[in-house]
């Protein structure tokens, strides 16, 4: 069910366990919100991956895999762009939206660890992240323009 | 795991994620045990990789570069390919549209 505030149309409200693998239903369910959007099969895939790997950070760093401390996912259609917020109950420092790249040949050669992609690939999913927080949350935001310059011609 | 005349295929299915580590690795070290020069991922039936899974494709790939064996991707869909190119996985291993092309450019090379 949708609800309108101003210029903010509230498409979805979700809680979700913190339980490994259920990053995947929230992804499917954030899908299934913006289906009405009319956005190209790409914008909605990589909506998709982002809005995964910001659950499964939620899940894993804020809530410690706590199955009874859900993350709270809001789907916001602002006008000209729709806003995935991510709400965790992480109380250490929110992680940082402009982290070091990810170096596959230091991972290739052992130098680093294999994993650290996921907000490598948020921020390269959407067309912009925020990331908030404070002692007893965090919120990471995904922004995607509905008129990107890629739907152009 | 079946053995074709480019190398040794691994056929993958579902989702690539943490829970696919034990069944990944275990098939990856069957296929290593018979010493192929290729070893070939088949995504033909994935549907999900997320970034644990994204991990998982580097280990297999270290080992690979390691025992100086090739290994190529085949079968992903066209949003995988680009998470593949951006994480530049795809500079390290080859991606080939299907089994054809892939079996053909290991058979080459």
């Amino acid at each position: 069910m949708s609800s309108s505030s101003g210029a903010r149309r509230t498409l979805a409200e979700l809680s979700i366990p913190s339980e490994p693998g259920n990053e995947r239903q929230a992804s499917e369910e954030v899908a299934k919100a913006v289906s009405g959007l009319g956005l190209p099969e790409r914008t909605l895939e990589r909506l998709k991956t982002a809005v995964a790997e910001a659950t499964m950070n939620a899940m894993e760093h804020g809530n410690r895999y706590n199955p009874e401390v859900p993350v709270e996912i809001q789907v916001w259609l602002l006008e000209e762009r729709l806003l995935v917020r991510i709400i965790d109950r992480g109380g250490s420092p929110p992680p940082s939206p402009n982290a070091q790249r990810p170096d596959l040949e230091a991972k290739l050669e052992g130098m680093q660890t294999p994993r650290g992609w996921g907000l490598f690939l948020i921020r390269n999913m959407v067309d912009d992240m925020r990331v908030s927080g404070n002692p007893d949350h965090h919120t990471v935001e995904l922004i995607t323009y509905l008129k990107s310059d890629d739907d152009a011609g | 795991m079946r053995q074709e005349l480019g190398g040794t295929v691994l056929d993958l299915r579902g989702e690539i994620n943490g829970f696919a580590k034990e069944a990944l690795d275990a098939a990856y070290a069957a296929a290593e045990a018979k010493n192929p020069e290729t070893i070939l991922l088949n995504f033909e039936e994935v549907d999900y990789i997320n970034s644990t899974g994204i991990a998982l494709i580097v280990g297999l790939l270290a080992r690979a570069r390691a025992s100086k064996r090739r290994l190529l991707a085949y079968g992903l869909s066209d949003h995988y390919v680009e998470i593949f190119n951006l994480t530049r996985l795809s500079d390290f291993l080859s991606v080939l549209p299907d089994e054809e092309s892939a079996l053909r450019e290991a058979s080459v090379s």
